[in-house]
């Protein structure tokens, strides 16, 4: 709001020069500025020539029963110093758009589909989601692919995210764009406590995702003991009517494709349990009447991943544990614009286990709650080696109805 | 012997408590989305409903969040009414399916849609797009701000209090009857100050105060705001200054919960007043029931044409 005011305190005592210099542009302000007022009196008017008539002759305002249908662009820009950090290589490119429906599916159920397509992965099915409306006692049950309750990012689409990439110790642990999971998520929300709380569990397909180039003897899921399973329990407190806190602990567990040192009858790899069990803390700060301008967000996750030790000959998976988390600040300061910073840690396996850190600053500008543009410096790299600088630019929009602001 | 009075004092204390009958439940459960329904939900349902809000009266309705302590609230409600006409859209769904209480969602006899039972004004015509800022494309939702509006809305939750409690009926009307005399008192009241306001140009920041300007004659010449939601731009604002100017506005009208920089700002240039004030019951201390938001609000716009 302070730019705002600046430039217009800027602009304005020029305004009568602009007025003696540009006639016409005055005109088209003041038209612009009118034109509302007049769009509002003609509505008026008709709503009035309606004489006040029974509101309850309105007709259903979707008479086709067509699904809520929103798309959204996410764009990311590479100008790292370096060459480009992108999966493809690309100094500029489409990230991802999303085709999301979502509608009723009957009084009991919620349908939701959303696909994606990438400059670097082409078309993938994000979700496919049945949500049950009407379950007793606080039940409820999502059906499809779904993102797996784990942690407080993991659930989020990345363009909802409130930094460009997921923290990397989700990209390493879970996936680079967030681990879904084909099964399904029971969840209850209760408060025996006289807070909330909510209970998720998950029985999935098989946990993480299946690797491209590894092949085993059998899937995962070809016993119940290789299912993935999940468990997620969230604790939220109000602590006053401008701040709250959550602190929730999740875990998940499968088995997992590891590779042998050496293919055996092209069988390239043997399943491991691997277990992941984390805990998130985000603290949110918004004064309620001020809560358009001023905002603050203090986020935070640990995570672990155990790897089984009891492994068999000719094995080259991982042996060990490994321990990694983030700590995310944003700060609102004004009434489209936001700071925030990042700083990762983790022990990374595709490196051994030697820490990977990366600390990121960044800004964001919405001009509305549309559209966003995000710009990062994060520099990042292996802990006893020389680190790299990237810079990032983001922006995503979205089109169709209005979707729910997030939290 | 400080132990014997305060043993006593704990011994009746429990004797009390036992004694005591716990107040029974009441037979309705509201939830209300803001504190203007919440008033006259209560004022409908008297002692036979227990009523709570999701916003403040201080907040944006547009912007509030989806708390999980609300989930909480929603879970065990009888009725959940709403302002409707995508007021409540950034935030009233997710908290719906976290509740999963199928009694208020979309077609539950527990869902009430408060825009129902009002004629709406501003309904944009022909296509609608986001160029055009946030709009609501169902119409204006601010509808509270006219008292016959606030009368509408206490028929329509006694006919739904009736309905989910067949046996509170008579209670409810005569409550219904007991709240439109109280507003009809204090609309006399005010009628001294509606003759002042009538006729008045005057700037607003939202479209919030249309359904204020039909009820009290006062002449909206323009907004802060180029659309709705969006905020001005310096050549937005220079148009309005033109415009104050041109047709003699010296009242700018905002609500508590924006930044009044921007219009302090155009009220130096223009000599106007900064008139802030609630439109919500809450908004600001003292003004704690429906009949006083309207009062409150009525006079102060007069007051600025003192």
């Amino acid at each position: 709001m302070r730019t705002l005011l600046v430039a217009v305190i800027m602009v304005l005592p020029g305004a009568d020069l602009v007025a003696a210099q540009n006639p016409d542009s005055l005109a088209r302000a003041r038209e612009d500025s009118l034109r509302i007022v007049r769009e509002l009196q003609a509505m008026g008017r008709r709503d009035t020539a309606a004489g006040q008539a029974p509101p309850q002759g309105r007709g259903p305002v979707n008479p086709r029963l067509l699904p809520d249908i929103s798309a959204v662009g996410d764009l990311v820009a590479d100008f790292s110093p370096k060459g480009s950090t992108q999966e493809n290589a690309s100094r500029v490119g489409v990230r991802e758009v999303e085709l999301q429906l979502i509608a009723a599916v009957d009084p009991y159920f919620r349908g939701e589909f959303l696909a994606a397509w990438s400059d670097a992965e082409g078309a993938t099915l994000e979700q496919a989601i049945l949500t049950t409306t009407s379950l007793p006692w606080g039940l409820q049950l999502r059906i499809g692919r779904v993102p797996l309750p784990f942690g407080k990012q993991n659930i989020l689409h990345r363009e909802a995210l409130h930094t460009i990439e997921f923290p990397y110790v989700i990209q390493r642990f879970l996936s680079e764009e967030g681990l879904k999971a084909n099964g399904v998520v029971a969840s209850k929300v209760m408060a025996p406590f006289g807070f909330y709380q909510e209970l998720q569990a998950t029985v999935a397909d098989r946990f993480g995702e299946a690797p491209e180039d590894l092949v085993a003897e059998s899937p995962p899921s070809r016993t119940l003991e290789g299912l993935g399973y999940g468990l997620r329990l969230r604790n939220y407190w109000d602590l006053s009517e401008s701040s709250n806190l959550e602190i929730s602990a999740s875990g998940a567990t499968g088995l997992r494709e590891q590779p042998f040192a050496v293919p055996v009858d092209d069988i390239s790899a043997t399943l491991v349990r691997q277990t992941l069990v984390g805990l998130d803390v985000t603290y949110r700060w918004r004064p309620l009447q001020q809560g358009l301008y001023r905002s603050f967000l203090l986020q935070g996750e640990l995570m672990k991943q155990l790897n089984s030790q009891d492994v068999p000959p000719n094995y080259e998976g991982p042996t060990r544990d490994f321990t990694g988390a983030y700590l995310l600040a944003r700060y609102q300061v004004g009434r489209r614009s936001y700071i925030g910073a990042r700083y990762d840690w983790v022990q990374d396996p595709e490196a051994g286990g030697i820490a990977h850190q990366a600390g990121t600053i960044q800004f964001q500008f919405l001009p509305s709650e549309f559209s966003k543009i995000t710009a990062a410096v994060e520099r990042r790299g292996l802990k006893g080696e020389g680190g790299t600088t990237r810079l990032l630019l983001q922006t995503t929009f979205a089109i169709g109805p209005h979707r729910p602001h997030p939290f | 012997m400080k132990s014997i009075p305060i043993g006593s004092a704990l011994l009746l204390a429990a004797g009390l408590a036992v004694a005591a009958p716990a107040p029974p439940d009441p037979p309705l459960r509201v939830v209300t989305s803001t504190t203007d329904l919440a008033d006259l939900a209560r004022q409908v349902g008297g002692t036979r409903v227990r009523v709570t809000h999701i916003s403040r009266g201080y907040q944006d309705p547009h912007f509030v969040e989806a708390k999980p302590s609300f989930v909480l609230e929603l879970r065990k409600a009888d009725l959940f009414a709403y302002v409707g006409l995508d007021l409540e859209i950034g935030w009233m769904q997710p908290l719906l399916d976290g509740a999963r209480n199928a009694k208020i969602l979309r077609g539950g006899a527990g869902n009430l849609d408060v825009s129902t039972a009002i004629p709406v004004i501003d309904v944009p015509q022909g296509n609608v797009d986001r160029s055009q800022g946030d709009v609501h494309p169902l119409g204006n939702p601010h509808y509270w701000l006219d008292p016959e509006n606030g009368k509408r809305i206490a028929r329509l939750f006694r006919d739904r209090f009736s309905a989910l409690d067949p046996g509170g009926a008579a209670a409810y009307d005569a409550n219904t009857l007991a709240f439109e005399a109280r507003l009809n008192a204090a609309a006399r009241g005010w009628a001294a100050d509606l003759a002042r306001i009538k006729g008045k140009p005057v700037v607003a920041w939202h479209t919030s105060w249309r359904y204020l300007a039909d009820y009290t004659g006062m002449r909206i010449v323009g907004f802060v705001e180029p659309k709705p939601g969006v905020p001005p731009s310096a050549s937005h604002l220079a148009g309005l200054i033109l415009t104050m100017q041109r047709t003699g506005a010296k009242v700018i009208i905002m609500e508590p919960f924006y930044n009044r920089k921007t219009a302090d700002f155009v009220a130096s240039k223009t000599g106007a007043t900064v008139l802030i004030i609630p439109p919500s019951v809450g908004g600001v201390k003292g003004v704690d029931d429906y009949v006083a938001l309207m009062k409150y609000d009525i006079g102060a716009v007069a007051s600025a044409f003192r």
